[in-house]
């Protein structure tokens, strides 16, 4: 196990380290005028713009820039933001967004987590009554009406009808954070509920369940004691990462409730030419979905006897 | 035999509903099993062997329903049955079940031991460590090796006999009188086969039960078996001692299934295979149901269905060629050479 903890993550810094190193490049392959402001390009004379970028380091050999770029990376220092909030250390630029980000997705994650999960369960109990079938056409209509639709619906709903502050307002988070909690949990849940009827169906038709009758119990402690825990095994995998991205934040719903969290930031970062943020942000999003695959192959197999992550498994 | 019989099936008629059709597979079929004995019901896929065996402890498939008939068992008719309440008084405890696949029939991600200790918790309502014990002791009964390591294994960590062997010490956890064992071998190397059909012959002496096999394995069946029921489109149409069935049978399906037999090939010429196709489930069946792939059937055998006729006090069959009016038939050749046949090769 920690062997193969140690394996795992060795290749995960070499993955962490490609993707920089991409995207450093690519941000490079910029023409040199995206360092200047327009104001800028227009007043200042080819000799002072030279000097400028010499000062940056901007003109050195590509090697050296990004050994520079690797060094800084090791010792954690990302630079400072140039455009988005100019001279901030890219570390406190996307902290202060993090934080809203994290907790508007954690929240959204546990209730689709528990309503999802309480909704595949309630309908697999009433599998192909009328139950299930309502939950079926929400999975449906969630997944294939566009969000920006269904996200106005429960703005319309949300705003005119209960009364709730239909944008984000840091002043008052509390509640102008319901609409888009509840708009970041549609389709969760939808997608929760889906996999989690699925996957008990599916064990609800194996072999072991009919001796489980045969044995005498009944339905009930069949469904609570077998169907249930073998059914979440399969969902467990996906929840670390789940969690992890919730930081990363959603694009759609925070740009159309103008939320100030992560999920705009990169797109901003990239339109701005702010090469840190967008270099920092790059390695964020690889390093958390690493790691959140990880977690789930290591909560995988916590819960599952079969699954023996290091050496060879099987027989004994 | 002239016991009582432990469970008295009578004129059962099992429906299913496909697709908005009636599928009757089993047409008042009759069966009594006493107390001790072994008995083997043999027939070609989809004859309704497992299908009826399955009414006897609730286990049909939900579309499926016993629509006449009676199956009489300790005083109760079971099958007025209808709520799981009143089938969990019988699973488990009193009839109980043994299925094909051994690789599927347990729960992958519990412990083995725990499976097991489960069914004696349901049934015994005995809990904790005193229910531990017994699983552990039933673990050394079907001949686990070492139960306390195997006890906290998983079902991956066992071979296909050896989860036999666990599916078998479940189904018999609780001491039923009644264990239907559907083509327990079937899914197993040849090698195990034997094992395991000791294993249930050992556990049947010790808990005295009686024990029904649902096999298309003649070789298994002439192992096991003191008595033989074989089933026809959801009928049984001969019954009678291990003996009688394969060395004095009467119903031509059964000499059908004989002659395939392998030991009575003749080297160099194909092995006779019955032809034809079993009759389509969702007609009524006219007459003997078998009769449309029976060369010799007789012309009554497409008018009217026969009825039992007695071979002896213990063999029955269910065919015109028994009638006093019907003309001579003789049993085919390979069937009267089986006895000398089957002896010879021991």
């Amino acid at each position: 196990m920690i062997k193969y903890t140690i394996k795992r993550l060795a290749q995960s810094l070499v993955t962490v380290a490609i993707v920089a190193t991409i995207v450093f490049l690519l941000m490079r392959m910029l023409p040199t005028d995206y360092f200047f402001t327009e104001d800028q390009l227009m007043k200042l004379t080819p000799e002072q713009k030279t000097e400028q970028l010499e000062a940056a380091g901007l003109l050195d050999p590509m090697g050296e820039q990004l050994l520079r770029f690797y060094g800084q990376t090791i010792r954690l220092d990302f630079g400072q933001s140039r455009r988005i909030q100019s001279g901030v250390p890219v570390i406190r630029v996307i902290g202060d967004k993090f934080g809203i980000s994290l907790r508007l997705g954690c929240i959204a994650l546990i209730i689709s987590l528990i309503v999802g999960v309480v909704l595949g369960i309630i309908q697999t109990l009433n599998k192909d009554h009328i139950l299930d079938h309502v939950g079926t056409a929400y999975t449906i209509f969630v997944n294939a009406v566009p969000s920006l639709v269904s996200y106005s619906l429960v703005l319309v709903f949300g705003s005119k009808v209960l009364g709730l502050p239909p944008i984000y307002s840091t002043r008052n988070p509390g509640p102008s954070s319901i609409i888009p909690i509840a708009c970041l949990t549609l389709a969760s849940i939808a997608s929760y509920a889906l996999w989690t009827r699925r996957y008990m169906v599916d064990e609800l038709n194996k072999d072991y369940i009919k001796l489980a009758r045969i044995k005498g119990m009944s339905s009930k402690t069949i469904m609570v004691k077998h169907v249930f825990k073998n059914a979440f095994v399969p969902l467990v995998q996906y929840i670390p990462a789940s969690f992890l991205y919730t930081i990363s934040g959603s694009l759609l719903a925070e740009r159309f409730f103008s939320v100030p969290g992560m999920g705009p930031l990169l797109t901003d970062a990239i339109t701005r030419y702010d090469t840190n943020v967008v270099q920092t942000l790059s390695i964020i999003y690889a390093s958390l979905g690493i790691i959140g695959v990880f977690l789930g192959d290591v909560l995988m197999m916590l819960v599952d006897p079969r699954i023996k992550l290091a050496g060879k498994g099987g027989t004994r | 035999m002239a016991k009582e019989p432990i469970l008295s099936a009578k004129d059962v008629e099992i429906q299913f509903s496909l697709r908005g059709k009636k599928l009757t597979a089993i047409r008042k079929c009759s069966l009594d099993l006493y107390k001790g004995e072994t008995l083997a019901i043999v027939g070609e896929s989809g004859s309704g062997k497992s299908v009826f065996t399955k009414s006897f402890l609730g286990m049909l498939d939900a579309n499926g329903k016993i629509i006449g008939g009676s199956i009489m068992y300790d005083g109760i008719d079971l099958s007025k049955y209808t709520t799981e309440k009143e089938w969990m008084t019988i699973r488990g405890k009193k009839i109980s079940m043994v299925m094909q696949d051994p690789m599927t029939s347990l729960n992958p991600l519990k412990k083995i031991g725990k499976q097991i200790q489960e069914s004696i918790e349901i049934n015994q309502g005995i809990k904790g460590p005193q229910a531990k014990k017994l699983a552990l002791e039933m673990l050394a009964k079907v001949g686990i090796p070492d139960p306390e390591r195997r006890y906290n294994q998983y079902p991956h960590e066992f071979s296909g006999g050896m989860r036999q062997r666990v599916v078998i010490a479940i189904a018999v956890a609780c001491h039923p009188d009644i264990l239907i064992c559907d083509e327990p071998t079937t899914a197993l190397d040849v090698t195990i086969q034997a094992q395991i059909l000791n294993l249930v012959r050992s556990l049947q002496e010790e808990l005295k039960m009686t024990v029904v096999y649902i096999t298309h394995d003649l070789g298994v069946v002439a192992n096991v078996a003191d008595r033989v029921a074989v089933m026809y489109a959801g009928q049984i149409v001969e019954a009678g001692l291990v003996n009688e069935i394969f060395y004095d049978a009467w119903h031509p399906y059964t000499w059908a299934l004989l002659s395939s037999l392998p030991q009575l090939g003749v080297k160099g010429e194909p092995l006779p295979t019955i032809e034809g196709t079993p009759p389509n489930l969702f007609n009524t069946i006219k007459g003997d149901a078998f009769a449309p792939r029976n060369k010799q059937a007789l012309a009554i055998d497409f008018e009217e269905e026969p009825p039992f006729f007695k071979v002896s006090d213990t063999h029955i069959a269910k065919t015109w060629y028994l009638d006093p009016r019907a003309p001579k038939i003789e049993q085919p050749k390979s069937i009267r050479q089986l006895r000398s046949k089957m002896e010879g090769r021991r």
